[in-house]
């Protein structure tokens, strides 16, 4: 038995490690999941004005920030009980800033921080077997996907096309929220009532102009198609069958034209999609499309006990067609991206917030109540140093992360999840075609397709709020003052690009806060065991996951461990979200908010 | 730079015509204040190549605890970029967490591959071989719990003895961003916040005798560059400025810093949000927002931009294209030292609210623009805007005549 550690993993946001024991064969046989820093963020909201909490939760994270805005004053609306009446223009102006981060999010998420990774040298010498096709497929992936700071055997790389090119989009973007909402990270748009800026004639043509430029991108670079007819055939597909088809039909056309000459490049139709897609997973690459070699990505980071995963969503965006106001408790039927919990199994229900908990009995705090809902949250931090230490193994304290569960399971939140809880035809489409030929179809190669296709179904929703709904400088926010909220509770529950996050704050008979606490996507992704001595879901995506390069395809090597590098990234981790704490005092141990 | 458009427009013709090679440290200050980063570069851009005829300069670039949002920040930078940053500069970047290849790799507790796939080797070799590097640094630096650091953990040791390592061979430390610079949001006021004990490089939220570099024993010449987060050209300039030794260290500091340690050219001593701001006109015609969406002055939601130094209205954000006030929001003071205990609550008017951790002359000042305020005086800036440069016995700022002469005189 080896022990295989990765600490820190790097190109996520925050900090964090992961430790794996990996058997002769190279297989995963147990992983820990561990947040790595306190930042104890929701106690700073307390004893305070609550109204500053739609911008101070932002510093939570500065990937997301615009998420926690919009959760927190989701939770306000709640709380100064005017969630009913927020005027339909502020609803669709949290939608369009919330829809420009989804996509700078997922486009920083795949080029910048999981992509790099595709450039590992392990493809290099697994891409040579398949002679001049595999050395044109490496010069590609090394082209476009190379980081900043890139060497290879000791030599330094120049960063990948496709990466510098993301990081001018994603720059764009940033400039399209900051005409809304000022500056990016940090946005200042949201606030209770609705919103602070009600956009002009002149803003909403320019925004667009801005997409129009990315569209430009993602054609060119991302799909190396046009991105309305990858639309139209997949996200407008009338059947998840014909989206899965026209996508394998595309792979097929582009591969039966560069056999031959041996032309993997963006000129020749390859968009990073497509080499992704084709050269990704076994299944379609190998099966599907009879290519003698892949990277076999379908098969590291899936769940083997379907019976102890679930996958969650709380959805998000507001459906404008619903009018002025929204109901914080029942976002299934609100919400354009829909609400829904699916267990492992893929079988869908109703999503109900009094389900979700969190337990603690492998983090660094302390609490006679191994397991509490989110509206009795208590944590007191470790505060003995001798009592900090991360390599017990599975049965000790391990991370500064809690373990939210639904019912009791463990859940993966995100693209995936959500794109399977809405039906999204190709994701739905892919899940089938797994499922149908014995593979357990949530994985890494399945994770990171959801995530691009959600770019492509936000833009859609984005492009028709701008120019059909949202007007310009119309109401964006109702009138609310401090002594609305004495004595009350609140609950915001939104999604972040990298999934479900919840906001619950409570306030005293002078309004100010008695308590706040955020349950945030890689809470859920990448906590420790909860208290039925269930494994996270990365931790079970871990288990059994092979540890070095496509199924350890050039042997077992411990030493460049890209099953776990390929498995973990794929959750799009944020840590600094991740760790928080509630009450170390005491002061408000039982304290329980009642959400309606 | 307190001067106007105008005055602006008369140094900028000035600047260009200058030769930058003889450009002493003040006026190339002024130059890049003025110009802006994106002119500033292409005015010079051969002497650049010119003057950078030197050996590269190395940059190590350290997390603490942060929610990373100044990385993102720097990558929203567009003039200059942060790969024409890097390249213009001739800066080699040895080690950033979220833009190498490389991760942490350890086989049964012991270092495992190469430092092309092993950051704690690059890490390794960096504290034990480098010296002479720009240290940046992101985050705030954990001492919790009982001064152990081990509420920031990394590799298997603490951030905190990382970083005393890479303090102590560097050229000079660059903070960036509140959490950096003060410790930001972790170290505001909670009932935790003595148990975790972050702390900032130079300073703890207000206080100079709590920053982690006094703790560690270590003197090193720090320059802050403080705001939640900071702004891609205050840190690229800065960065530019010390590589071209058109700032030196140590001896420059004390006249290009304010108490703060903060570059006067961004964080004017002499010039506040306020000064500038796009609904100064409502302000002196006395019309206020008293909810929140509309176009008028936003004092009375709670503005910090009357004693918020830094040049935000005129430099602007991402694209240089807007900045808090102008998009509706009250400024929240988020490059303000004591941030975010000196300016909250963010919504509530200065003088109704005894706010937490701000000092007496702060709330004079505040005092005193009240005042003003009713009588819907314009000179308010004048009168209440004086203070740090004099309390702090630092060298004023040059004005546009004194920058002539010097200028003028090609020294």
């Amino acid at each position: 038995m080896v022990q295989v550690t990765v600490d820190p993993l790097t190109r996520i946001e925050g900090h964090y490690r992961i430790n794996t024991e990996v058997n002769e064969e190279g297989v995963i046989t147990d992983a820990q999941s561990n947040g790595l820093q306190l930042r104890g963020f929701e106690r700073l909201l307390q004893h305070q004005d609550p109204r500053d909490a739609s911008l101070l939760s932002q510093r939570i994270c500065g990937v997301c920030p615009v998420s926690h805005g919009i959760a927190a004053a989701n939770a306000l609306d709640d709380l100064f009980g005017v969630a009913g009446e927020v005027p339909i223009d502020g609803l669709l102006m949290r939608n369009v800033h919330q829809a420009l981060n989804f996509i700078a999010s997922h486009a920083a998420h795949i080029y910048l921080l999981w992509g790099p990774d595709l450039a590992n040298p392990a493809y290099r010498d697994i891409l040579a077997k398949y002679g001049d096709v595999g050395n044109a497929v490496w010069k590609e992936l090394q082209g476009r996907f190379a980081p900043l700071i890139y060497q290879l055997d000791g030599t330094s790389y120049p960063a990948g096309s496709s990466y510098l090119g993301s990081i001018v989009e994603f720059r764009r973007l940033h400039e399209a929220i900051s005409l809304i909402a000022s500056k990016m990270p940090h946005p200042v748009l949201q606030h209770v009532g609705g919103v602070v800026y009600s956009p002009t004639v002149a803003d909403i043509g320019q925004i667009l102009s801005y997409i129009t430029k990315t569209m430009e991108f993602v054609e060119a670079f991302t799909l190396g198609v046009s991105p309305d007819i990858w639309i139209e055939n997949t996200y407008r597909a009338s059947s998840p069958q014909k989206a899965a088809n026209f996508v394998l039909n595309h792979l097929q056309e582009l591969l039966n034209k560069s056999l031959d000459n041996k032309d993997f490049s963006h000129s020749a139709g390859w968009g990073d999609v497509p080499l992704f897609a084709a050269f990704g997973s076994e299944l379609i690459g190998e099966k599907l499309l009879g290519l003698p070699i892949s990277m076999k990505m379908d098969l590291a980071g899936t769940y083997k006990d379907p019976g102890k995963i679930g996958f969650l969503s709380y959805g998000v965006f507001f459906k404008p067609e619903n009018g002025n106001g929204y109901d914080p408790t029942s976002p299934a039927d609100s919400r354009v991206i829909s609400s829904g919990y699916m267990n492992g199994y893929f079988k869908l229900e109703k999503f109900d917030y009094k389900k979700i908990s969190e337990s603690i009995n492998h983090s660094f705090y302390i609490d006679d109540v191994k397991d509490r809902p989110p509206w009795n949250g208590v944590t007191v931090p470790e505060g003995n140093p001798e009592n900090i230490d991360y390599t017990k193994g599975s049965k000790s304290r391990y991370s500064w992360t809690k373990a939210p569960h639904y019912d009791g399971i463990p859940c993966e939140v995100g693209p995936l999840a959500r794109m399977i809880i809405m039906g999204e035809p190709l994701v739905t489409g892919l899940v089938k075609t797994f499922q149908d030929n014995g593979y357990y179809p949530v994985n890494n190669y399945t994770r990171m397709i959801a995530r691009m296709q959600e770019i492509l179904v936000v833009v859609p929703e984005l492009t028709k709020w701008l120019t059909q709904d949202i007007q310009a400088g119309g109401k964006v926010a109702v009138h609310t003052d401090l002594s609305m909220a004495k004595s009350s509770t609140g609950m915001g529950l939104w999604e972040a690009p990298r999934g479900a996050l919840g906001h619950w704050v409570a306030t005293g008979p002078d309004s100010m806060v008695t308590l706040y606490q955020a349950v945030v996507p890689s809470t859920w992704n990448l906590a420790p065991r909860n208290s039925q001595e269930i494994p996270s879901p990365v931790e079970q995506a871990l288990i059994g996951t092979k540890i070095s390069a496509a199924e350890n395809a050039l042997g077992v090597d411990y030493s460049n461990p890209l099953g776990i590098l390929h498995t973990a990234r794929s959750y799009d981790p944020c840590l600094a979200c991740a760790v928080h704490t509630i009450d170390k005092t005491g002061k408000h141990p039982d304290y329980i908010i009642k959400v309606l | 730079m307190g001067g106007s458009r105008t005055d602006n427009d008369d140094l900028l013709e000035k600047f260009k015509n200058l030769d930058f090679m003889k450009m002493d440290r003040r006026t190339f200050i002024k130059a890049v204040g003025v110009l802006g980063a994106s002119l500033f570069l292409q005015t010079y851009k051969n002497d650049l190549a010119k003057a950078l005829e030197f050996s590269e300069t190395k940059v190590v670039w350290l997390h603490g605890v942060m929610d990373s949002g100044c990385t993102i920040s720097m990558l929203d930078g567009g003039s200059p970029d942060i790969i024409e940053f890097l390249q213009e500069y001739n800066l080699k970047l040895l080690y950033h967490e979220v833009l190498m290849m490389q991760q942490g790799i350890f086989v049964d507790g012991k270092l495992a591959n190469t430092s092309d796939l092993n950051s704690e080797i690059v890490l390794d070799d960096i504290l034990e071989k480098e010296k002479g590097y720009v240290l940046v640094s992101e985050g705030a630096i954990s001492n919790g719990p009982e001064g152990s650091g081990k509420y920031l953990m990394l590799g298997g040791r603490t951030y905190k003895e990382i970083y005393a390592k890479a303090a102590k061979n560097a050229l000079a430390i660059v903070a960036i961003g509140n959490c950096a610079t003060n410790g930001g949001v972790n170290s505001a006021k909670s009932d935790i916040v003595e148990l975790m004990d972050p702390r900032g490089v130079a300073f703890t939220m207000e206080d100079a005798s709590k920053g982690i570099l006094d703790l560690l024993g270590i003197e090193k010449p720090v320059i802050n560059l403080t705001g939640c987060p900071t702004h891609p050209d205050w840190v690229f300039l800065t960065i530019g400025a010390v590589v071209l030794g058109k700032i030196k260290i140590p001896d420059d500091l004390p006249y290009v810093l304010d108490h703060w340690k903060r570059p006067k050219v961004f964080f004017p001593p002499d010039h506040v949000i306020h000064d500038n701001c796009s609904r100064r006109g409502y302000y002196d015609r006395g019309e206020f927002e008293l909810t929140v969406g509309g176009p008028k002055c936003l004092w009375k939601l709670g503005c910090k931009g009357p004693y918020t130094h830094a040049d935000c209205a005129t430099r602007n954000w991402n694209g240089h294209l807007n900045y808090c006030p102008q998009a509706g929001s009250p400024c929240i003071g988020c490059v303000q030292p004591g941030f975010p205990d000196s300016t909250r609550p963010f919504f509530v008017e200065f003088e109704k609210t005894g706010i937490v951790g701000t000092n007496i002359t702060t709330i004079a000042g505040v005092a005193i623009g009240g005042a003003l305020l009713a009588a819907g005086a314009h000179a308010v800036r004048r009168t209440a805007m004086k203070r740090p440069e004099d309390e702090g016995g630092l060298a004023e700022e040059s004005t546009p005549e004194e920058i002539e002469e010097e200028t003028g005189g090609e020294k």
